[in-house]
């Protein structure tokens, strides 16, 4: 339905950027404790190739399951505040309030749960992605039509015909909005969760970095969490493009 | 048919409540329809015309003093849900769905297969003057088709009594009179029992069996007016002087109720 944007612009800009990071970084003579050039921090990338690509897969693994469950528990949260509003004005107070516990120490407790576990970084990444996703949710059910509703009534619809034909598609679009954000903070939790210590994963290998100050290694770290976030996000938009392409009129 | 006709309101009200105002938006409204009537009903803008049909489609319910009676029958709340069908004063269409399936709504909601429901929506295409837009979206499309597909969807839902709220409210002249010619060929062919809002005097008689005109709000039947053109009717009629007659009596009242309207909310 849309049009399809162009992915030139996009790439061009991604061709200049590596181009200059890898070219004109070195030739300037930029301290490389600043920013190293692009070809050391592949090299050092591929010197550490099988644990970055294991630590890829572990975090990835702890960010969609985080985010699966988030985003089903956020949207069915959502719809039950949406249809039973005493629901919401009892509970949506705590679970703000809840998000404004520093992920940090928040991961302290759940660490201190669930031990040294990949389920302790799950918990975290739910954590952090189920609230847009409910809020989302929430305000998408909120804009729909009182008018769309009733002509539906007026041909005999049931409420749960309302809901799959009528409010469902017309929260869709901000829902979408709402995954979206959840995914990133998502692997914002799988990584500080890593943190609190574990063996395995790209969290794991930045504060390893961090320690021993290796400034190619912090940079390769930097861009292995860009591509990890930037994957199932980019996924999310396929399928926005592809089926909910539609706006509130 | 019982003798109270198809629909008959009796000493219907309606006033709503909010932040301690009373408006009282319809005054004991009465009247019959007949089966197979085409009845057009104008009046001032907010003199609680679309407020009626919402009764009359169940969506809202009447104050306790009056009824509203169906084939004989009164009704209470919420009854005459999914019994008549309602053409909201907006087109409504929903923006996900192709024309096609905009159309078959209804069908849909009746619990027909989607297939089937397609089937028979596509059948209507050609009347509709929309075939070759059935997968189309709705921002695809004109004001004067978005209307004839919202109309079409209405049809669709097949009862016998079918509440038209200005369904050609928002097109400009030219199209209006195609559409309204085209409407009483519709009807002619499929017979169904018609209420039809409208802002606009000669679309009323050029219509209707009958006209009702409402008064200004809080609003009431202000005169019923039987028109005896002889049908089919085409855009010649408008200028014979039986249709001036009559349009010069229902101008003189409608224009009262108007300034009635507007001294009110001066
Ligand atoms: N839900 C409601 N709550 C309060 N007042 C209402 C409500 N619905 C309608 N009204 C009031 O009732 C009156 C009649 O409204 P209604 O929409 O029926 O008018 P109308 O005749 O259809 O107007 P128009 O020709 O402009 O469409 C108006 O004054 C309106 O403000
Ligand atoms: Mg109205």
């Amino acid at each position: 339905m849309e049009e399809r944007p162009s992915l030139i612009a996009p790439v061009a800009t991604a061709i200049v950027v590596v181009a200059a990071w890898w070219f004109l970084v070195p030739l300037l003579g930029i301290n490389p404790r600043y920013l190293p050039s692009l070809s050391t921090v592949v090299a050092d990338g591929l010197s550490i190739r099988s644990d970055l690509v294991a630590g890829f897969w572990r975090t990835f693994v702890e960010t969609a399951l985080g985010f699966l469950v988030g985003s089903l528990i956020g949207f069915a949260v959502g719809v039950v505040f949406a249809y039973i509003p005493i629901l919401e004005r009892a509970f949506l107070p705590i679970l703000v309030a809840a998000q404004t516990i520093p992920v940090i120490a928040f991961g302290a407790i759940v660490v201190i749960w669930f031990g040294n576990t990949i389920l302790a970084k799950v918990v975290i990444a739910f954590y952090l992605s189920f609230f847009p996703v409910t809020v989302a949710t929430i305000r998408g059910l909120e804009t729909v039509d009182r008018d769309r509703e009733n002509l539906m009534r007026s041909f005999g619809a049931s409420g749960r015909q309302i809901f799959l034909k009528l409010a469902l598609p017309t929260a869709l679009p901000l829902i979408m909005v709402g995954l979206k954000i959840g995914v990133s903070f998502s692997l914002a939790g799988a990584i500080v969760g890593e943190f609190f210590g574990d063996t395995v994963g790209l969290g794991v290998l930045l504060i390893q970095a961090l320690y021993f100050e290796q400034v190619p290694r912090i940079w390769v770290l930097i861009v292995a969490c860009a591509i990890l976030g930037t994957i199932p996000y980019a996924l999310l938009v396929l399928v926005e493009r592809r089926w909910v392409w539609w706006r509130a009129e | 048919m019982p003798a109270e006709g198809l629909l008959a309101l009796r000493n219907v009200w309606k006033r709503f409540h909010s932040g301690g105002t009373e408006t009282v938006a319809l005054h004991d409204v009465d009247f019959v329809i007949e089966p197979g009537q085409f009845v057009t009903l104008i009046g001032p803008s907010g003199c609680g015309k679309s407020t009626l049909f919402n009764i009359i489609a169940g969506l809202e319910e009447p104050d306790g003093d009056g009824s509203v009676l169906f084939q004989g029958q009164p009704q209470r709340h919420r009854d005459l849900l999914g019994k008549v069908s309602f053409m909201p004063q907006k087109d409504l269409l929903f923006p996900w769905r192709t024309v096609l399936d905009n159309a078959a709504l209804a069908l849909e909601i009746e619990g027909m297969p989607r297939k089937a429901a397609r089937q028979k929506a596509a059948a209507l295409f050609p009347e509709f003057g929309l075939q070759g837009f059935e997968k189309h979206y709705p921002r695809q499309l004109s004001g004067g088709m978005r209307q004839r597909v919202a109309l079409m969807r209405t049809f669709l839902f097949e009862r016998e009594l079918l509440l038209l709220d200005e369904p050609f409210g928002a097109l400009d002249a030219l199209t209006r009179s195609m559409m309204q010619r085209w409407l009483l060929e519709i009807w002619a062919r499929h017979r169904r029992t018609v209420l039809f809002i409208t802002h606009d005097i000669d679309e009323a008689i050029f219509l209707g069996d009958r006209v009702i005109v409402m008064s200004a709000r809080p609003g009431t039947v202000r005169c019923d007016e039987r028109v005896d053109l002889p049908r089919p009717r085409s855009g010649e009629v408008m200028l014979t002087p039986q249709f001036l007659d009559v349009k010069r009596r229902l101008l003189a009242i409608v224009e009262e109720e108007s300034r009635k309207t507007f001294s009110a909310s001066a």
